[in-house]
């Protein structure tokens, strides 16, 4: 019973870990640049399919199976440039316009990178050679986990703890918080937008990008993925508030725990519950948990 | 403004004699068209008039849809005529209090919380099995027309003949009907409040009900669209219902262009037939598509209506 | 038949009565805003009511507020940029009538509507621009929009915020002319403005309310002000009075 319950806690918690580098990446973004970015899904699709792309590649020149995690991690934080492409060549033509066109733009890229995916790699689902269980399990209260999965929740924690240092301690992170609370004021002191706008969107799709490829060895890549994951992804900073970093990490442990115990327990209701609790945060407090952004 | 009859005219034209002159192919592409049309004539009423941009609202086409669906396949009401009054009635039904949720927003957030509500419904759709048939969905039984059985003529001549002809029949009653709404004194209100809301209750208007009222009747407009885009295809599966066919349908409009009446009937019409197009030679149609959303909303936010009026962006973009 | 504004704002008691025009005037700060938004139900006062009509108005907000016959005009000018200026008249005219749910009957065909609004443009003087988009007028005619189409409500009282702010002083006495004139033809029975300007202020009012730090400093007509030196000094500004400032 309770290994049944260690095994349902920490798939949701593995689940979680992902989430919450899209959702931060999501949350990022919006907070500086005002854009809801539909398009934070494609990218985690990207990572998805570059990471598993990277260590095929790694393991057929003959790389220690052992060590994949590093080609993977690398390529999931590289294919992340493809965030200053986006802003610098799209993005960057629409900030003084409606919100409405800035998602539709957003939702142009969805469509996009949805196609490219299957022109690169096919409709067939893409995986890795079995490199899942490379790091074995462990026996954790009788449940059996696979390390992968608490290398990666370490691996997100440590990135959580990352940003709210990038955020809070460098000249960098006062600049995004100066930016995101008053644009004309950061302009006035001679703050670079449009490099500020670059950077963000970049980090944005980095960790989006970086989410897809550590969920990889887990599970096939499929060219579903993406727009599939952003309605999650949608749910978390929902639920956690939008633009809010701490909500990022909150909401993510709640849609992936209620997920996974929802899955466990009664199949059908899975995201159904999750989409009521959405619904019922957005009406009685739509400022989300953390959130500051008033309505 | 001259242009604008005559080529609705040409079009009126064209569509009628369009069975007795085109292959059966084009005629048939022109079923889904036909249905978007009703479905982006309500849609625009939001987007265009009220000014509210709306995820979900593939919700209310699903229940359309799936409403054509239960009654032939599982209740044996054959009649569209019942199918499309019971459409409205189920889609009404559900926008009154969803809508009364989501108009008290605006912007993204109005958008989100219409976007959770399709994807609710989606789920839905998907994970009772036993109610929905799951991914496989409903088979749709071929409709009787205004009492006719027609059940001994073959599908061809079924769906390019007395089906398409009902379907332009309801398609001029949406427009008409729509177009009464958009010029009535309701009408107005609703651009006061999309232009100022402030200054709309500083007038006595209310803008919730204002909101709310324009929700309702665009949902019932999809529905009643949802429900003709199922005979065609002959089965409804909870696609229809994903949050990217509500993201298709704000792209057609935009396409067509929203700040004008029958810019997206235009932008419901060039979608299908471009799609078509594209998609009989590569069939990485998003990819295209997703080039000219892009391109849309970067030089053209008007659309193609607004391309044709010499229209500058600069003017219906509202910041 | 009596009806009055009874308002208290950090003590703040006054009565509005029939047939005024009434002028708030006062430095930044001294309240005026916060007096604007409780006398059109926007805020609701912590302690203390707003009648009119006889009925409790505090914090109902601005539609039923217009329904009952109180309408304001706005100091930063509110305007409906993509509608003409007939269609932002018969937008006021079909919310005077209670028509803004008739969803299928038709705008051009409805005569009192055309008429009304037709009215009010002769009447501000905007008919010839009466189908030019809002956004394209001239700054001093978006301002007289933003009045004509309270007025255009037929208000009982109606409270102006700053209405000549932001236009030129050759338009200012234009305006005010055209409003005093129309507010007598469409039977406005009181109007009350903040304004800064002392020589409309002076100019037009039947009655003057000077504000100072939240409280009510003088609250008398033109005459009375002008010779209460402490308000002078405080709130108006001897320049406003110099010889050939008065009107």
């Amino acid at each position: 019973m309770t290994a049944n319950l260690i095994n349902i806690l920490l798939g949701g918690v593995f689940h979680a870990a992902i989430l919450f580098l899209v959702a931060a990446g999501l949350q990022v973004v919006f907070g500086v640049q005002r854009i809801f970015n539909l398009a934070c899904g494609s990218f985690y699709a990207l990572g998805a399919y570059v990471g598993a792309s990277a260590v095929n590649a790694f393991t057929g020149a003959g790389g220690p199976p052992a060590l994949f995690i590093v080609p993977l991690a690398l390529a999931g934080l590289l294919v992340g440039v493809v965030g200053v492409v986006v802003e610098r060549g799209l993005l960057a033509f629409v900030y003084d316009r409606d919100e409405t066109f800035q998602l539709l733009l957003t939702f142009a890229l969805v469509l996009m990178l949805e196609d490219i995916v299957r022109l690169t790699w096919g409709t067939a689902p893409y995986s890795t050679s079995a490199l899942y269980l490379a790091y074995g399990q462990v026996n954790l209260l009788g449940a059996t986990v696979p390390v992968y999965n608490l290398i990666v929740i370490g691996a997100s924690l440590a990135i959580a703890l990352g940003i709210g240092w990038l955020l809070t301690r460098t000249v960098f992170g006062r600049i995004i918080r100066a930016a995101a609370d008053n644009r004309e004021m950061a302009e006035a002191l001679g703050v670079d937008m449009r490099r500020v706008y670059a950077k963000v969107f970049t980090l944005g799709t980095a960790l989006g990008t970086l989410g897809g490829a550590l969920v990889i060895p887990a599970t096939a890549a499929m060219s579903e993925m993406g727009i599939e994951l952003i309605v999650e992804a949608f749910a978390v900073v929902v639920i956690g508030g939008l633009g809010s970093m701490r909500g990022a990490f909150v909401g993510a442990l709640v849609v992936g725990v209620f997920r996974a115990v929802a899955i466990a327990v009664y199949p059908e209701l899975e995201m159904l519950m999750i989409y009521l609790v959405v619904i019922a945060v957005l009406v009685l407090r739509p400022r989300g948990l953390f959130g500051r952004v008033a309505v | 403004m001259r242009r604008g009859p005559v080529a609705l005219g040409l079009a009126a034209v064209t569509i009628l004699a369009l069975p007795l002159v085109a292959p059966v192919y084009h005629v048939l592409l022109m079923l889904p068209f036909m249905a978007y049309a009703v479905i982006l004539l309500g849609l625009n009423l939001l987007f265009g008039y009220t000014g509210l941009v709306s995820f979900g609202h593939a919700l209310f086409m699903g229940i359309g849809a799936y409403t054509g669906a239960v009654l032939t396949t599982h209740l044996g009401v054959r009649s569209l005529e019942l199918i499309l009054l019971a459409s409205a009635v189920l889609g009404a039904l559900v926008a009154a209090p969803v809508g009364a949720l989501c108009v008290r927003y605006v912007k993204i957030y109005f958008g989100m919380l219409t976007l959770a509500f399709g994807m609710l419904f989606y789920t839905f759709l998907l994970k009772f099995y036993r109610l929905t048939g799951g991914d496989e969905g409903i088979r749709v039984l071929r409709p009787s027309l205004l009492g006719f059985d027609l059940a001994a003529v073959s599908k061809t001549d079924y769906l390019a003949g007395a089906y398409y002809y009902y379907s332009v029949a309801v398609l001029v009653l949406a427009a008409l009907l729509m177009w009464r709404i958009v010029h009535s004194p309701f009408g107005l209100c609703l651009r006061t409040v999309r232009d100022n809301p402030a200054k709309a209750e500083a007038l006595g208007i209310s803008i919730v009900r204002s909101r709310w009222y324009a929700f309702v009747i665009s949902a019932v407009y999809a529905a009643v669209g949802g429900a003709l885009l199922g005979p065609p295809i002959g089965n409804v599966d909870p696609t229809l219902a994903y949050w990217t066919h509500s993201g298709n349908i704000v792209f057609m409009t935009l396409l067509g262009g929203f700040a004008s009446f029958f810019g997206p009937v235009l932008g419901a019409f060039v979608f299908i037939f471009l799609q078509d197009t594209v998609m009989s030679v590569v069939p990485y149609w998003r990819l295209i598509f997703g080039a000219i959303l892009a391109f849309l909303v970067i030089f053209a936010p008007g659309g193609l209506m607004g391309l044709f009026a010499g229209r500058r962006p600069g003017e219906v973009s509202r910041a | 038949m009596f009806y009055g504004d009874f308002c208290a704002l950090d003590g703040v008691s006054l009565a509005i009565n029939v047939g005024e025009f009434v002028s708030i005037i006062g430095p930044n700060g001294a309240g005026k805003s916060t007096l604007i938004n409780v006398l059109t139900g926007a805020l609701r006062p912590s302690a203390g009511t707003v009648l009119f009509k006889e009925r409790d108005i505090s914090g109902i907000g601005p539609v039923r507020l217009a329904r009952l016959g109180m309408a304001r005009s706005f100091q930063l000018v509110q305007i409906f940029p993509d509608l003409t200026v007939l269609e932002t008249l018969q937008a006021a005219v079909v919310s005077r009538l209670n028509r803004g749910s008739r969803l299928f009957g038709s705008l051009s065909r409805d005569r009192e509507v055309q008429e009304g609004a037709l009215a009010i443009a002769d009447l501000f003087g905007l008919a010839e621009k009466a189908h030019t988009p809002s956004k394209h007028l001239p700054q001093g005619d978006k301002k007289l929009l933003d009045v004509a189409s309270a007025f255009a409500l037929y208000p009982e009282i109606i409270l102006l915020d700053e209405p000549t702010s932001g236009v030129s002083t050759r338009d200012k006495h234009a305006i005010m002319e055209i409003l005093v004139s129309a507010s007598r033809q469409l039977g406005i029975k009181s109007i009350i403005q903040v304004e800064h300007d002392m020589d409309i202020v002076f100019g037009y009012s039947d009655r003057i309310i000077a504000l100072h730090q939240g409280k009510v400093l003088a609250d008398g007509t033109p005459d009375e002000i002008m010779a209460d030196e402490g308000v002078v000094d405080t709130v108006v500004g001897r320049k406003a009075l110099a010889p050939g400032g008065g009107a």
